[in-house]
């Protein structure tokens, strides 16, 4: 059967921007949950994207481990690093006003250590990083041919978001951060304890970072370079949706999503992460609470 | 200020053009660690611009090394193209990285804090994707190499390369000038404005202080300075890339100034001796830098916001005041026991 090339290049940019789109909103909540309940703009985001893969990368190619057992470590071991930064450096300005401007600072120096980092390891290992899929074969849908791999991360996405956005909605630590979210003080009034919402907060929207990333790496191969686009990319929908409002993570992610996929086929990827830097400049300037804002 | 301290802070300047002129010449026996210095000097111009801005008013500008790149690529292109001499195309492309610093930091007016920070961080990734993507102006990522030393015309002598410790020496008194505008910046009127404006911006506009037009006097000074120092470092290192003005080269400028201490005209300099040479000290494993410096932005913005000067001058302060304070219990108690 002869299939036209154009509708072809067309399956493939819908199923690009949905893969993209529901990664890429999965990280922008996980950084936007952060920012809204403790001010904390992660500038290091797009690093920690990159880490949980190219930690994967050596688990399954390094040490030879399943992969969805090298997932799960690379997710477990995230908590107790995420801890300790918490703990450390997060903690001690949970009082100060301006904190925002600190924590964006610490987190500049986080991404500058992990770049270092990962020039001096990984970059001298490989250029490009392959990580073995979980599920190997073509899965047809109608008469598309699509990796069984890429469906599945969609699916992890799609699922992880579905989960995330109930679990803030219903279950009794979701509704805490979000009472946290409107009303620091009101909510440690009704006796929510605050400072443990800061830190599950913190682990919560980490962990969904490093999910995003080892989600990406299923489906993509993928360089060092991808810290900076994605850490712009984050950044961008978590201003353009509304610092804080997952909401607008979700549906700016999905459309940056299909920006990107579009872009890529037409230009090049520099110039979709170019308009997302401008698209956050204007809403900066002109709307600074961003089209979602709560 | 009293005539001792006045006559001190004289013999600080002097010294400090002394040294200009006499630290390359004592290094002019090795290359390698004259080149540290001429280094060291065009990031003291660097920082004193960025002390205006962030030391002094207050604005985290995270632009500063697009700004100092600006100047660098319009100077290389209007000599290595055009055939300009550089000492017309250094003021003019150095006019018009100061023009773009204006136009680039009006966001700075509409907002404040953290959106500022972010703004000015989202126009430096921004204006280093334009050096990448603009090759006929920059050669993309491969970057500008051979770009020619600056000529003089000597007497007698006709057209002479500037190289070697007068080329070091150059830089010098260009750090030094630069320090010493800052300098004369703060002592002004303006640099009681503007520091009112870093204390509270909306208070001072309260107060009758025109914010606006000292921001943005504030960012075309700061931004003159960058491009000064962006077209001396093309030309002295012979080699510019979009990586030698990307975002954690601003991200490091603003660290010489928050480690040596912002606010103080000697902190940045500090700041600079100290953290410039570790890159070429480390050699072969000149990455660690990005790791150290940044494990020194976190030491600094949680341990240490007033810098290593700034804390000295805390504690001299301290130790000033808690001596005051025993004299003036020793004079009670002597007056007690008198009139006993």
């Amino acid at each position: 059967m002869a299939m036209d090339p154009n509708l072809l290049v067309g399956i493939s940019m819908v199923t690009t921007g949905l893969v993209l789109g529901a990664i890429f909103a999965l990280t922008a909540a996980g950084v936007t949950i952060v920012y809204g309940c403790i001010w904390l703009p992660n500038a290091a985001s797009g690093q920690l994207f990159l880490l949980a893969p190219l930690v994967l990368w050596s688990f399954t190619i390094g040490f030879g481990i399943e992969p969805v057992l090298a997932a799960l470590l690379v997710l477990a071991a995230g908590l107790p690093l995420a801890y300790l930064v918490e703990r450390l450096l997060i903690r001690r300005f949970y009082d100060v006003p301006d904190r925002n401007i600190s924590y964006f600072v610490i987190t500049l120096g986080i991404t500058q250590i992990l770049s270092g980092i990962f020039s001096l390891t990984w970059g001298r290992w490989s250029d490009q990083y392959n990580v073995p899929p979980l599920a190997a074969g073509v899965t047809f849908i109608g008469p598309f041919p699509l990796p069984t791999n890429r469906i599945l991360a969609l699916g992890c996405a799609l699922t992880l978001l579905a989960a995330l956005f109930l679990a803030l909605r219903y279950h009794r630590f979701g509704r805490a951060l979000r009472a946290v979210f409107q009303n620091r003080e009101a909510a440690a009034l009704r006796g929510v304890d605050v400072r443990r919402v800061y830190l599950g907060s913190f682990l919560l929207g980490t962990s969904v970072i490093f999910a995003g990333g080892l989600l990406y790496s299923m489906a993509y191969s993928f360089d060092l370079s991808v810290a900076w686009s994605m850490g712009i990319a984050a950044f961008a929908i978590m201003i353009v949706g509304g610092p804080g409002s997952v909401l607008g993570a979700l549906v700016v992610g999905m459309l940056f999503g299909f920006v990107q996929a579009v872009v890529s086929v037409f230009a090049s990827p520099t110039v979709a992460t170019l308009s997302y830097l401008l698209a956050m400049l204007l809403i900066l300037l002109l709307r600074p609470s961003g089209l979602f804002a709560r | 200020m009293t005539s001792a301290d006045s006559r001190r802070s004289r013999m600080l300047w002097l010294g400090g053009a002394a040294l200009a002129v006499a630290v390359p010449l004592a290094v002019a026996g090795n290359r390698f660690a004259a080149f540290i210095v001429g280094i060291v000097f065009v990031h003291i111009l660097w920082t004193a611009g960025m002390n205006l801005l962030y030391g002094y008013t207050g604005l985290v500008s995270m632009m500063t090394a697009g700004i100092a790149g600006i100047g660098a690529y319009v100077t290389t292109n209007l000599v290595m193209s055009h055939g300009w001499s550089f000492w017309l195309a250094m003021p003019v492309s150095a006019v018009g990285a100061a023009a773009v610093g204006v136009i680039l930091g009006l966001p700075a007016l509409r907002l404040r804090g953290f959106y500022f920070v972010l703004s000015s961080l989202v126009i430096q990734s921004a204006v280093t994707l334009v050096f990448v993507y603009f090759p006929q102006f920059t050669n993309g990522d491969t970057g500008i190499t051979q770009i020619p030393h600056p000529r003089l015309w000597l007497p007698g002598e006709g057209a002479v390369e500037l190289k070697g410790a007068a080329f070091e020496i150059l830089l010098g008194l260009l750090a030094f000038a630069g320090v010493g505008i800052v300098h004369l910046i703060v002592r002004s009127r303006m640099g009681a404005f503007i520091m009112a404006i870093r204390e509270d911006d909306l208070l001072a506009e309260e107060l009758g202080i025109d914010v606006t037009r000292y921001k943005v006097l504030v960012f075309f000074i700061g931004s003159l300075l960058m491009g000064v120092g962006g077209a001396f470092y093309a030309s002295y290192v012979g080699f510019i890339s979009p990586r030698s003005f990307d975002v954690l080269v601003s991200l490091n400028i603003w660290l010489m100034v928050a480690f040596g201490g912002r606010g103080t005209i000697l902190g940045p300099i500090i700041g600079c001796i100290i953290l410039v040479p570790i890159p070429f000290v480390l050699q072969d494993l000149y990455m660690l830098k990005d790791i150290f410096y940044g494990l020194l932005i976190i030491v600094v913005t949680v341990a240490m916001p007033a810098g290593v000067y700034g804390t000295f001058l805390q504690r001299r302060r301290a130790r000033e005041q808690a001596a005051v304070a025993a004299l003036e219990t020793s004079r009670r108690a002597a007056e007690r026991i008198a009139a006993q």
